[in-house]
């Protein structure tokens, strides 16, 4: 088979796809169960889900750094599982732990990352400059990477992996430590770079601002794919309903839930409900008497949100902004 | 890929070098404190075997301490990740052994050479005497670094390295020293074999059995490269 081009510009851009994808590390418990997704070129995709749901397993299998126990991964024609160097030419990782740039003035690092990747020296130094710029990170160009903070170093980890991006990004929690003025920034240049023709697979737990920012997303748990669509088409269950937010008063037990609670969540002391817009007194009426009685502290009514979808199917909160 | 990895040491590539040239100097040093008197053939013996202690213990000791390093950080998978062959990788690490190897081992040279005024006799022959012993030792640092796996492990091994090499490998002190079992083991290790084809290119007379050595060495090459090719590519 011919060496892959990294190139993404270099030919009309592939799908990727994983087909019924199942791992396990001690024959038992199943790290990935049947997991099956699809990612189109200039798609930024979302797979979301708690810690230990699997997501880090999966893209280590993309990557080539372990072997599925069955099922098959494909970007356009060729088969990464079957030859993981073709997924190291077409896959550009950011990892969620930190890049070895200790000793790397930020500009350096990036570039050397690019001509690795297959770029010629001026074009990569072009694009960095370009995105440097665009992430506000000038300042720290010339800046030794042992002596950035975590959040710069994440963005000149991020800078590192796109720029020069195979026709698959995978980008694994890529705004963990980065502060929310160059958070907004950083979505711009995720969304930049589906539009560009990659396929970006982004890997996160906080689901508020992939919402803004994803295409379609999968919801992870246990190791499978427990929801999967466009952010409004896992929302559309929720039209109508309101989100009432209970904060309770530790140590008490949880009450009885009134029959018009459609649904419930406890995650330590915050049990997030689900109510109808039409019920919508009765359930502030229940709050204030738990509030009274001591059972709850405070209460919070808002729109439901795709959060409300992710805690409802994973029992978990995802990370606040 | 090699300029990747040579940047990535450079803040740690100076404290490297230096501790390599004290712990070679201390080597030839600190083994001579132990005896009244060291009659010239055995000063040859610690000055020329102390060279190639020199160079072994960067390449099996040092080398996959920064393995373990790298996947201690969680950097393993990302350097993994890179669309470069395996082998590029590895020769990155003989390079950078290379590098910090060979200050260590000429100041041994020159500190075996002030101390006992040993007569040295420096012949081409080092040249691909050096070259063997530090990528043969580079690749096999390198193979058990990846073939173990788990940093602990190798940080463990390393350790463990150190002792054989520094006490219990004739490199510094003729094999007749040894108990005859332990003196045998060691012609199929390769410890000794470095010793001996860097003694045949700093001295006359003194290294025997050369050609055996470099065979010995070649093979232990050729299987480290093999072990770590393996390594490389096996996936769990």
């Amino acid at each position: 088979m011919n060496r892959p081009s990294t190139d993404i510009s270099a030919s009309s851009p592939p799908s990727f796809e994983v087909t019924d994808l199942y791992k396990s590390f001690d024959g038992e418990t199943m790290v990935n169960d049947g997991i099956s997704l699809r990612v189109e070129p200039g798609e930024v995709y979302g797979l979301l889900g708690p810690n230990g749901a699997g997501k880090t397993t999966l893209v280590k299998q993309i990557i080539g750094l372990l072997k599925p126990d069955s099922g098959s991964i494909t970007l356009g024609g060729y088969d990464l599982v079957a030859d993981p160097s073709h997924a190291r030419q077409l896959c550009s990782l950011l990892p969620q732990a930190a890049m070895p740039i200790e000793s790397f003035k930020s500009r350096e690092a990036v570039d050397l990352a690019g001509q690795i990747r297959g770029g010629d020296r001026r074009g990569v130094r072009t694009r960095r400059r370009e995105l440097f710029a665009a992430l506000d990170l000038d300042e720290w160009s010339d800046t030794l990477g042992t002596n950035l903070s975590g959040g710069v170093r994440r963005l000149v980890g991020f800078v590192m992996t796109i720029v020069r991006p195979g026709p698959l990004v995978i980008l694994d929690e890529p705004t963990n430590d980065v502060d929310p003025l160059r958070r907004r920034l950083l979505w711009e240049q995720i969304r930049r770079l589906g539009d560009t023709g990659a396929a970006v697979i982004l890997v996160t737990h906080n689901v508020l601002e992939a919402e803004k920012s994803v295409d379609r997303l999968a919801i992870v748990d246990a190791g499978r794919i427990v929801a999967a669509g466009t952010p409004s088409s896992l929302k559309a269950g929720d039209r109508g309903h309101l989100r009432l937010q209970l904060m309770m008063t530790p140590g008490r037990p949880v009450p009885e839930l009134p029959d018009f609670v459609e649904s419930e969540t406890l995650v330590g002391h915050t049990l997030a409900t689900v109510v109808s817009e039409r019920r919508t007194t009765d359930g502030i009426q229940w709050a204030q008497s738990l509030i009274d009685g001591g059972v709850a502290e405070e209460y919070a009514l808002g729109a439901t949100s795709l959060e409300d979808v992710y805690v409802r199917l994973t029992g978990h909160e995802s990370v606040s902004v | 890929m090699v300029e990747w990895d040579l940047t990535r040491m450079r803040l740690v590539l100076p404290g490297l070098v230096l501790v390599q040239v004290f712990t070679s100097i201390g080597l030839v040093l600190g083994v001579s404190l132990l005896y009244e008197y060291i009659a010239p053939r055995q000063a040859l013996y610690l000055g020329t075997g102390a060279v190639a202690i020199s160079m072994v213990m960067v390449g099996v000791v040092t080398g996959p301490q920064m393995i373990a390093e790298q996947r201690l950080s969680g950097s393993a998978d990302w350097l993994a990740s890179l669309p470069v062959p395996r082998s590029a990788s590895a020769a990155a690490a003989t390079v950078f052994n290379v590098i910090v190897a060979l200050p260590g081992a000429v100041a041994a040279l020159l500190a075996a050479w002030i101390r006992f005024d040993v007569g040295l006799s420096i012949s081409p022959q080092l040249v691909p005497a050096v070259l063997l012993v530090l990528v043969c030792g580079s690749l096999i640092g390198y193979a058990y670094a990846h073939l173990l796996g788990d940093a602990k492990i190798v940080a463990l091994v390393a350790q463990v390295l150190v002792f054989i090499v520094v006490g219990f490998s004739p490199m510094a002190y003729p094999p007749e020293n040894l108990p005859g079992w332990l003196a045998t083991a060691h012609t199929f290790l390769p410890f000794v074999h470095m010793a001996n084809v860097t003694r045949e290119g700093l001295t006359q007379g003194l290294a025997e059995n050369v050609a055996l050595s470099y065979l010995v060495l070649a093979a232990w090459t050729i299987v480290a490269a093999a072990g770590a090719t393996w390594a490389l590519g096996r996936r769990p």
